[in-house]
């Protein structure tokens, strides 16, 4: 049964320019999928209708039996840059889908300090934006996008400015954190090996349309080794050669 | 520090250099007071206390056209910020009032505000608008529109996403409108006092041309310069206090 489901979803900016065109595809309850693609090929776009923030021109979303057709509670958005608010403290930052709705209650706060504590940033909470690094200030992104406990993730390229190591960590990290609540992840990316190490199931993008699909029969949770097994090396060429025949 | 030295430094040589020219060149005081004359003056002004009422009045002027053009600016810059179709509705009035020469306008409020401190008031306040119009318009256009889809995401209503987001993330744009205000004050309520004033700085300097008193024409310079000078780094301290969390981390 698919949780969250994108039926024939169509996104034009204009009629005659479709980015999304006509997608179908699935994601069952607590599965990690990732889509790939070249830059421009509409994956971006595809997310931001998959979060209610782009109405699609036809098709639907549905997330767990409901159409989506405003952005929802129950889906958390990392985007592409951290894009924290520079003049509020770390904690404050992670606290704000909670303090748009309310006034947040200690246990609120609790949360945080303990989202906090899963991203390893336990002694950041009363520091600000700048004074973290790259990765540091992903980090907290994720936080934020997790503290309502979102039942969906999408995150769109959220490591693409990050140096190769601390991609791998936060990539561990976020493994962990969706593991914890079950939460169901779609992931855009253009870098395959990211993919293949996170995915369950990686579905490859060229001109609004899925082309390819594939499962990653790799064991979770992937540990760092696996990225160096012939295995992970054959599905990363596998993803590779089907992106080079789409385009 | 060294900087702070050598910039005092460069005022003493410069007011000394001034005093051995007037007493040199036997230049008549009609035309270029001496330093030493000029603060007689001014602190025979500040000691017998003729000067303070003046100074009361152009603060007061000063601060209340400043309260009044800047919250005036900044609500229009918001409504003109929000709403598309009333900015293009009014925009282009908004920039022909600016383009009027407001001190053009003094006689004119003389006869509809009469000669009190009211229209001085009105024409510092009208000075002040347009800086705080301008640069809140801008502050809250110009956002990361990653952020602007964070909000929506996170299903902010406007009134949120205006105060938690656009005015917060503005506010520096806004506060350099602000400090242009401050400096702008100071030539509309001086040259608001010129028009119609009894009273006032300005109208003290009319008072001392009609007695050709150079000297406490420049006395009285002294004083605006000064007085803009502690407005102006009272501007700067508030403005560091309000961007305190902006600045975190961006440099020692």
């Amino acid at each position: 049964m698919s949780f969250l489901a994108i039926n024939h979803a169509t996104y034009a900016f204009q009629p005659s320019e479709t980015v999304v065109d006509s997608v179908e595809w699935a994601i069952g309850q607590g599965e990690f999928h990732c889509l790939v693609g070249r830059s421009g090929c509409g994956k971006t776009t595809l997310l931001k209708v998959a979060a209610g923030l782009l109405q699609p021109t036809a098709g639907s979303i549905f997330i767990d039996g409901t159409k989506i057709v405003a952005p929802s509670a129950q889906v958390g958005f990392v985007f592409q840059t951290p894009t924290l608010l520079e003049w509020q403290t770390v904690s404050n930052n992670i606290l704000l889908p909670i303090s748009l709705r309310r006034t947040p209650s200690p246990r609120d706060r609790q949360k945080a300090t303990g989202l906090l504590e899963l991203v390893g940033l336990a002694d950041y909470a009363g520091r600000f934006p700048r004074e973290l690094s790259g990765g540091q200030q992903s980090r907290v992104a994720i936080a934020r996008a997790l503290i309502n406990e979102p039942a969906v993730l999408l995150l769109d390229e959220p490591f693409a400015a990050l140096d190769a190591i601390t991609r791998e960590e936060l990539q561990d990290d976020l493994q962990t954190l969706c593991a914890l609540h079950g939460t169901t992840v779609l992931f855009v990316t253009h870098d395959i090996a990211e993919a293949i190490y996170l995915a369950d199931r990686v579905a490859v993008m060229e001109s609004g349309q899925l082309r390819h699909e594939f499962t990653v029969d790799l064991a979770k949770p992937r540990q760092r080794d696996m990225r160096y097994s012939p295995h992970f090396n054959n599905l990363c060429l596998e993803v590779r050669r089907a992106m080079d025949e789409a385009a | 520090m060294i900087i702070r030295l050598c910039s005092a430094g460069l005022l003493l040589v410069l007011v000394v250099g001034w005093e051995l020219f007037c007493r040199t060149s036997g230049i008549s005081a009609l035309v270029i007071p001496a330093p030493t004359a000029v603060l007689e003056t001014l602190w025979g002004g500040l000691t017998v206390g003729y000067l303070w009422p003046h100074i009361w009045v152009t603060t007061v002027e000063i601060v209340l056209g400043l309260a009044a053009g800047c919250s005036i600016g900044f609500f229009c810059g918001i409504v003109l910020g929000e709403g598309d179709f009333i900015r293009r509705l009014l925009y282009p009035y908004v920039l022909a009032s600016q383009v009027v020469p407001k001190l053009a306008l003094g006689p004119l409020f003389v006869i509809w505000f009469g000669s009190g401190i009211l229209p001085t008031i009105v024409i510092t306040a009208l000075i002040c608008f347009f800086p705080l119009l301008e640069n809140t318009l801008t502050g809250i256009q110009h956002i990361d529109p990653q952020k602007r889809e964070l909000f929506r995401m996170l299903g902010a209503t406007p009134l949120q996403t205006l105060r938690r987001l656009k005015i917060a993330s503005g506010l520096p744009v806004i506060l350099a409108g602000v400090r242009v205000a401050v400096v702008l004050s100071f030539v509309g309520a001086v040259v608001g006092e010129f028009i119609g004033a009894s009273e006032g700085l300005g109208a003290m300097i009319i008072g001392a041309q009609g007695m050709m008193d150079t000297t406490l024409m420049f006395a009285i310079f002294i004083v605006i310069t000064i007085q803009g000078m502690i407005f102006y780094q009272a501007t700067l301290i508030a403005e560091r206090w309000l961007l305190r969390h902006h600045m975190n981390g961006t440099g020692p």
